[in-house]
């Protein structure tokens, strides 16, 4: 019986990753993507695959369809309905520059014109007392308007509705009867949280992305139906979990990084597994390297981000696990610059035409062109053997382009590249641990992607990170998480008072209110747990730290306890605290998930015949003496085998680079566990 | 010195400062108490030579502080000597005679040692919201007259020595100013920020050595300065010279501040000459400062490289003692920071006969429109402060119009304070933030528009309302026959009043329920508005952005008044008619 089934669109190749709970085997399946008609690429995916999907007791489903929508501007047609006097708010923003010399500097870009932004006779105050009431006769004119306007989508955004949303509810009920075909976006809904630009810019691309979206779910649905799929469909949040097909119709927004999310959750998972609380996810694919990290076994979030980047891009506030990404893949091109620095990125040559050793017409040597002259990546093993690499052509690009002009050796230029590329990477590692307070000696790092293997040794060198975790299918990882992922919602109310004044009993009130939501989305209710956080700050700060609490603190009104815990996780922040200080809470937060059976990964056959490993000349940290090194072959390595550097282990789609002070063990469920600088 | 560098180490390096001023900056930010530095980042933070170079400096932030905090090191050696700091110093100092700006920006730094050897300073400047002195927020107004006024002057002064704070200093710090938890926060944070920088160094310097960093160093800023040449030589050699003023000083009403930029091609090489300039004022614009001429330089050669001493080496900067951006202490300061961006536009209009496609029209030239109330909340009898800053028009520009309600060109990722979040904090509402239609100036490509808030304080407080310095006789100009934008002000209707009026002083005392319109000016145009799309304007007026009016009266495009569709023969006569009106002007 196939019980788990998770499928993973990517821009160029949908993944597909199941396990079988009763021969407890994974299967694994890559199709290239159809954007015309994504639903039929994973119907495609799973038809090519052999697998009986009638027998199949979940499908998760992770897409970058989302974030494709919104960065391409193939969006519905919106409007904006706002409070009186606020209708430039969005187009305002926060008028600011990030780029602070740069002349020719781009602001977001709003998704809705300014004709379609409608003013709304109301006012809250931030107390959520009514200063204006809203009189519904003005809905009737403006609904004509909108209806001969032909919009398909309206964003609803009141000031202070996060204290009160009675007027955004009243709106929203009378517009669902008067153009009951509009997809409709209350901001309270989306984000009860104060800052109304945030919210605001968050409910319009909620609205702008919402008909596509909730359109691709219950197609996607029903075309699971017709193949025979009866089990239960999920989808994939940005913030780790996933979510009923219901939820991700009215809340699309909260699907931005529903696809690469999969791999940060695997790494938690497969850390866990291993007796690795502490975890660096570390993912390098064509283009981009991300990483982020997870302490103890909890992936770090972010309240929100900027979607096309910090300076131009589209306010997205809804929690999204904390990525830091760099433009360093296997495909970045290296470049000499003006002054004649060697330089890497972040441009890439992408799937086409690729390196210069893939021969599609690639002539700029990248990442992959200088692993290939090292003899890291096999020149005859590419993807099995499928692809045959051309070494003499990476070599002359790389002469041409670069060691000619640097009067380098062209073995030394690749060794260089490859050392700035970890160089930057690292930078990445960096921004996500030490930068956040974090020593990585107190990590291990889980390195996935097509390249992530090739390169991760080097980083965990460089940042002093003792084990370096390869799990397997490192090609597949996104969809493999998937497969774990657990159900959750995260729900957010702004409720600012100074600590002194904080009524325990207002709390409790909204933590039943959450309550009552949470049970309404998750349909894995009894098997849930909740996790409460205040976001805390001294009185005349801004930046809040989020500190955990529990219920009983309420109960037993422990205004000091939580106190403590603040100036304590300030101290353990920033390096300094005021324990004189006032402190007020700005927000209250529930975590809600729903936690799926643990998907247990299956031992690795520990009966296979020992094979002997293949001979290659590799150059690792002298790049002007190959070393003959090992080749181990991933699907000969069986549990408990140990070796030391300088190896490589090769496997489909990705190669593991181990240095001579290194040593590596394969781990029961068939991981290799390399430790750093600790080889014999 | 003679290290060998391979490629990797060198980039190392090179990441390695920036990210230290970037990660300094971030916590600053994080854990400060005032809006002026967690919203409006008016600080910086820097790695500095004891020689006073620049190893680096954090990038997004205020952007007239650039490459400012050397003289501050300088000085402070002079004053201190090479053998009188330890480590875990801590210095305070505003001292106009050397900083030259407002006294609200406070400069703490600590210096870095390795084996026993000076090696660095890491250094935070910081906005304070209250020094002492005459008011609290942005340093008081026009008329403050001299430093003892605007507030506590503090020269080179050792807060912590060794690690022990000087307790004195500190009380006197603390009983002099209006907002002691949040300043004295803002100090803590500001140390953390030097300490985190000095940890940081530790590592490095022990990773690579002290003569390989310095090697890289070196380099790094060699390499700076030669991307700066290269795009230098692209414009061609010659004199390019432009005006501009400001309305007055604040002081001499109506009498207007000149500014002047001569800049000197030759090869590679820039000199900006500001001799031009107005002399130092009895009001209180003045300072000591080359930002304007280095903020210009850096806009236009390397816009989004990290700043380091590399970056201005092929400048050269001729402002003579006793100019308005050069006075002589104690010249009053408290506005230090308002000609500025009018000084970077300046220099910027100079130079676009010879960089064309990189140089927009002028922008609305003043930092921001300040939105600042403060009071006492009778509610809990504590002191409030409303503070926000409002972005007006930037200036079209080669290929595209100008953005519109965007802070200025000396300030970076500065935002504007949330309505909710000025609502929950402060007794006041804000009725209205709005665009102001036909507020950005004509052209090919338009002008940005200025914007509006509108603002009711429901108790009795002070208004702080300086005119703004570019007033009707000096708008954002238009470039390559573009118009100029409209200009910004103050407005006020006291209750009872049926209209707004102009507000003419800086301070003003109102009573509960009174309203206050912030109003910031808008961008130039870029090019002749005949010569603009039709379309483009029939879009502006559907958007409510342009009036019909100012379509055919500008722009010469005559649209439907219902449906804003263009009447293409009707445009077309109009269009000829102006052109012909725009010959005749010409001859």
């Amino acid at each position: 019986m196939l019980t788990l089934l998770a499928v993973d669109i990517g821009g160029t190749f949908t993944d597909l990753m199941a396990f079988d709970e009763q021969s407890q085997k994974f299967y694994q399946g890559k199709s290239l993507s159809t954007p015309k008609d994504l639903a039929q690429g994973i119907i495609d995916c799973i038809s090519k695959s052999n697998l009986i999907i009638s027998e199949a007791k979940d499908l998760i489903h992770g897409t970058t369809q989302a974030i494709n929508t919104l960065i391409e501007r193939k969006g519905a047609k919106t409007a904006l309905l706002v409070t009186q006097g606020t209708r430039d708010v969005y187009r305002i923003g926060r008028g600011n520059r990030p780029e602070s010399y740069n002349l020719m500097f781009k602001r977001h870009s709003p998704l809705v014109p300014r004709q379609l932004t409608y003013e709304v006779d109301e006012r809250m105050l931030s107390d959520g007392s009514v200063r204006t009431a809203l009189d519904p006769a003005q809905l009737d004119v403006l609904s004509r308007q909108l209806e001969e306007n032909a919009v398909e989508a309206i964003a609803v955004c009141f000031l202070h509705s996060y204290a009160n949303p009675a007027h955004e509810k009243l709106v929203g009920e009378i517009l669902k009867k008067k153009i009951p075909n509009c997809y409709i976006s209350l901001s309270h809904e989306i984000l009860r949280e104060y800052r109304e630009f945030e919210r605001t810019s968050t409910t319009v691309v909620n609205a702008y992305i919402g008909p596509r979206m909730s359109g691709y779910v219950r197609s996607l649905e029903s075309r699971l139906k017709e193949i025979g799929f009866s089990g239960e469909l999920s989808i994939m949040q940005s913030n780790g979990g996933v979510m009923t097909p219901g939820v991700a119709v009215e809340k699309p927004v909260t699907m931005m990084e529903s696809g690469p999310v999969g791999g940060i959750i695997a790494s938690a998972e497969i850390g866990r597994a291993l007796g690795f609380e502490n975890v660096i996810s570390f993912d390098m694919g064509g283009t981009t390297a991300k990483a982020s990290l997870i302490r103890e076994g909890q992936a770090t979030m972010a309240e929100g981000y900027y979607v096309g980047g910090y300076a131009s891009g589209d306010a997205v506030m809804a929690p999204v696990v904390d990525v830091v990404e760099v433009g360093a893949g296997g495909g970045s091109i290296a470049w000499i610059d003006e002054v004649g620095a060697l330089k890497v990125g972040p441009q890439s040559s992408s799937a086409d035409p690729g390196p210069i050793c893939y021969g599609n017409g690639g002539q700029e040597p990248t990442i992959t062109d200088a692993n290939v002259i090292l003899g890291r990546v096999g020149a005859s093993d590419f993807l099995g053997g499928e692809m045959q690499l051309d070494l003499n052509s990476a070599i002359a690009g790389m002469e041409k382009n670069i060691s000619d002009e640097l009067g380098m050796d062209t073995n030394a230029v690749a060794a260089a590249i490859i050392d700035i590329a970890v160089t930057k990477m690292s930078l990445a590692v960096r921004e996500v641990s030490v930068e956040k307070g974090y020593d990585p000696r107190d990590f291990a790092m889980v390195a996935s992607g097509g390249a992530g293997p090739l390169h991760a040794v080097q980083i965990a060198k460089e940042l002093h990170i003792p084990t370096v975790i390869i799990p397997l299918f490192p090609a597949h990882f996104s969809a493999l998480g998937m497969l774990m992922a657990d159900e959750r919602q995260d729900f957010i109310r702004t409720y600012l008072k100074n600590m002194d004044d904080v009524n325990f009993d207002d709390l409790i009130l909204i933590h039943n209110e959450m309550m009552v939501q949470a049970n309404r989305d998750l349909k894995l209710s009894d098997n849930m747990i909740y996790q409460i956080k205040l976001d805390l700050r001294y009185v005349g700060q801004e930046f809040t730290l989020s500190i955990p609490v529990d219920i009983e603190q309420f109960e037993k009104r422990d205004r000091a306890g939580i106190r403590k815990a603040y100036d304590d996780m300030h101290e353990h922040r920033y390096a300094h605290h005021a324990a004189d200080e006032q402190v007020e809470m700005v927000n209250y937060r529930l975590i809600a998930t729903g936690k799926r059976p643990t998907l247990k990964l299956p031992s690795v056959a520990s009966n296979k015949t020992t094979v002997k490993p293949g001979q290659r000349s590799v150059y690792f940290e002298d790049s002007s003496t190959a070393a003959n090194c090992p080749v181990y072959k991933r699907d000969n390595l069986k549990p408990g085998d140990k070796f030391n550097g300088p190896a490589l282990v090769q496997e489909y789609a990705s190669t593991t680079v181990i240095f001579s002070d290194d040593n590596c063990v394969v781990a029961e469920t068939g991981e290799l566990i390399i430790s750093v600088g600790k080889g014999t | 010195m003679s290290v060998k560098l391979d490629p990797v180490t060198l980039e190392v390096i090179r990441n390695a400062f920036p990210a230290m001023a970037n990660e300094m900056a971030a916590d600053l930010q994080r854990t400060s108490y005032n809006m002026m530095i967690y919203e409006v980042r008016d600080f910086c933070t820097a790695i500095i030579k004891p020689n006073g170079d620049l190893v680096s400096q954090n990038v997004g932030g205020v952007s007239h502080f650039v490459a400012d905090l050397g003289v501050i090191v300088t000085d402070g050696l002079k004053q201190i000597g090479e053998d009188g700091f330890s480590p875990e110093d801590v210095i305070i100092t505003n001292h106009q005679r050397v900083a030259g700006q407002h006294l609200n920006n406070i400069v703490i730094y600590m210096p870095f040692f390795f084996k026993g050897k000076l090696e660095f300073f890491t250094m935070v400047r910081a906005h304070w919201i209250d020094v002492g002195g005459m008011s609290t927020g942005f340093g008081g107004g026009a008329d403050v007259s001299d430093p003892w006024m605007e507030g506590l002057q503090l020269d080179q002064l050792k807060i912590y020595e060794s690690g022990v704070r000087n307790e004195t200093l500190y009380k006197i710090l603390r009983d002099n100013i209006r907002f002691p938890e949040s300043s004295l926060g803002d100090m803590r944070s500001q140390m953390a920020a030097c300490r985190l920088a000095t940890r940081r160094l530790e590592e490095l310097f022990e990773k690579f050595g002290k003569e390989t960093i310095y090697t890289a160093l070196d380099q790094v800023f060699d390499e700076s300065e030669q991307k700066c040449r290269n795009v230098v030589t692209d414009i061609p050699d010659g004199t390019y010279e432009a005006e501009s003023f400001m309305s007055d000083d604040g002081i001499a009403l109506g009498e207007p501040v000149r500014v002047h930029a001569k800049v000197t091609v030759k090869g590679s090489d820039m000199e900006i000459d500001l001799s031009g300039c107005s002399d130092e004022r009895k009001a209180a614009i003045n300072s000591r400062t080359y930002a304007g001429a280095r903020v210009a330089y850096k806009a236009l050669t390397a816009p989004t490289e990290p700043v380091n001493e590399g970056s201005f080496r092929a400048l050269n900067v001729i402002i003579p003692e006793g100019n308005i951006m050069m006075a002589e202490y104690p010249a009053p300061m408290s506005q230090w920071s308002i000609v500025v961006p009018t000084v970077v536009d300046t220099i910027i209009k100079a130079l676009a006969p010879g960089m064309k496609e990189h140089v927009p029209a002028g922008h609305f030239g003043v930092l921001g429109g300040p939105v600042v109330f403060v009071g006492i909340d009778p509610k809990n009898k504590k002191r409030f402060i409303v503070q926000s800053i409002e972005g007006g028009g930037w200036g079209g520009r080669p290929g595209e119009d100008g953005a519109s309600a965007t802070v200025s060109v000396c300030q970076g990722d500065v935002r504007n304070a949330t309505i909710e979040g000025i609502e929950l904090k402060c007794p006041v509402m804000i009725e209205s933030r709005t665009l102001r239609t036909d507020s950005g100036g004509a052209g090919q490509h338009r002008g940005g528009f200025g914007m509006e808030t509108k603002v009711r304080n429901f108790v009795e407080g002070n208004w702080i309302c300086e005119p703004p310095k570019r007033g009707e006789n000096c708008p954002a100009w238009g470039l390559w026959e573009g118009n100029a934008g409209q200009v910004g002000d103050y407005q006020m209707r006291k209750p009872g009043e049926d209209t707004f009026h102009i507000v003419e002083k800086a301070r003003n005392s109102v009573q509960p329920e009174t309203e206050v319109l912030v109003r910031t000016g808008g961008g130039g145009g870029w090019g002749n508005p005949l010569d603009r799309d039709a379309e483009l304007v029939s879009f502006d007026v559907a958007e409510g952005l342009v009036s019909i009016v100012a379509a055919k009266n500008s722009y010469g495009v005559v649209l439907d008044p219902n449906t804003f569709n263009v009447d293409v023969a009707a445009t077309g006569s109009q269009r000829s008619k102006m052109r012909a009106t725009q010959q005749t002007a010409e001859q």
